[in-house]
């Protein structure tokens, strides 16, 4: 029963490489670090593999975690020796930050610790321009005094002007230097703050030279706050909920006089 | 005999611990799947409909599922199409009322980005994340 430790640690050993024998699909690497280009639309990983083991693999499902990865395989059955891929195509959206997304892959590999697999994807995704805030607002009858938006260039980008334009006229924009370099201040301001009014400001750069990159934040006049209405009665207090959700809600045109 | 038994489990579960010490260093800047959250940050289906009509629901699933169907009321707000949803949202936002949103299911991270999106971005308070989302919400509906 007094087993020598060397003889353990020799069991655990083989053990280990009998297990490793048996395992057919390898990766070249689970995990892959993307580094997109600014205004990039996609990002796509490459899992390279290869079937080291003497019988075909059968790809039974190929899962992304998410709507915005589609992870596809380039066959369904492996041949022993083959070589392969499976590639995620990352959707960029709107994503900025580190994003890390996964694929599952399952195969008819015997052993369950070897039939699935997590392929790992990790994109940083630096954006052109770091707007804060996207929303500026004032209550109503507040004093009009102009409010700040301040946008942050990639240094990469060369952005020297931005554009600002206001979808109505209830609202004015200046953009002036900020005070770090690539920075700009937005200092927006309304005319009235006695009604309500809903504007898109739309934030163009001038490089790099692409119509997608407009960036968008919005500006509002509050309706007027809900007073303490008498006991009022369910008709009432429904035409009220009407009329603030319809002060509430933006302009369907740029155009629009009510709002 | 028995501080053998003993020597030899000690080895046994050191032995164990090698891998998980060499993967804690080699995954120790990895980030984690899901985006932290306090739990002062999290409402259940039942705390969020006890706010009535002070709630405004954001769904952060991708068009094709909030098409089929949503939390009655319900405003689509996803990082697919940021840009162009963002000012939407921000149209219909009222400082009175809390914020709550919702992807899928609990496993998803797509609420969590979006609320943290929203503290940040807009820097509107009272941004909440609904525990479980559609799933937990269909689980409770009555």
């Amino acid at each position: 029963m007094n087993t020598n430790p060397l003889k353990l640690i020799g069991i655990v050993i083989l053990t280990a490489l009998v297990h490793s024998a048996r395992a057919e699909l390898k990766w070249e690497e689970t995990s892959v670090d993307l580094r997109p280009a600014i205004g990039d639309k996609q990002s796509v990983a490459h899992f390279k593999y290869e079937n080291v083991g003497k019988t075909p693999v059968y790809f039974k499902s190929v899962h992304a975690s998410c709507g915005c990865t589609a992870a596809q395989t380039q066959k369904e059955q492996v041949a022993p020796g083959e070589k392969g891929e499976v590639t995620a195509t990352f959707n960029i959206g709107g994503r900025t930050g580190t994003q890390v997304k996964t694929v599952t892959v399952q195969t008819d590999d015997p052993d369950p610790s070897r039939a699935t697999t997590v392929l790992t994807l990790k994109a940083v995704i630096t954006p052109l321009l770091e707007i804060q805030p996207a929303l500026v607002f004032w209550q109503n009858g507040e004093e009009p005094k102009p409010k700040i938006i301040t946008a942050k260039a990639n240094k990469d980008a060369a952005i020297k002007k931005l554009e600002v334009t206001s979808s109505v006229p209830d609202f004015t924009a200046k953009v002036d230097a900020g005070s770090a370099p690539n920075e700009f201040k937005i200092s927006v301001q309304p005319r009235d703050t006695t009604k309500a009014v809903y504007a898109t400001l739309s934030i163009k750069p001038d490089s790099p030279a692409n119509a997608a990159n407009i960036f968008a934040v919005a500006a509002r006049v509050m309706p007027p706050a809900p007073t303490a209405a008498p006991a009022s009665t369910p008709a009432i207090k429904s035409t009220l909920s009407t009329i603030r959700h319809d002060l509430a809600t933006p302009a369907p045109t740029a155009a629009s006089p009510s709002q | 005999m028995k501080v053998s038994a003993v020597r030899q489990a000690l080895l046994l579960i050191a032995l164990a611990f090698m891998p998980a010490i060499g993967e804690a260093i080699y995954f120790r800047n990895r980030v984690s799947w899901q985006s932290a959250i306090s739990a002062s940050e999290l409402v259940t289906v039942d705390q969020a409909r006890s706010w009535g009509d002070n709630v405004i629901w954001v769904d952060a699933r991708p068009d094709n599922e909030f098409e089929r169907d949503h939390i009655p009321g319900a405003i689509l707000l996803n990082e697919d199409r940021w840009n162009e949803l963002l000012p939407q949202f921000l149209g219909q936002w009222s400082p009175e009322k809390q914020v709550v949103v919702y992807c899928s299911a609990q496993s998803c991270n797509a609420s969590r980005e979006v609320a943290k999106r929203l503290r940040e971005e807009a820097q509107l308070k009272d941004v909440f994340v609904l525990g479980g989302g559609w799933e937990e919400w269909l689980n409770n509906k009555r």
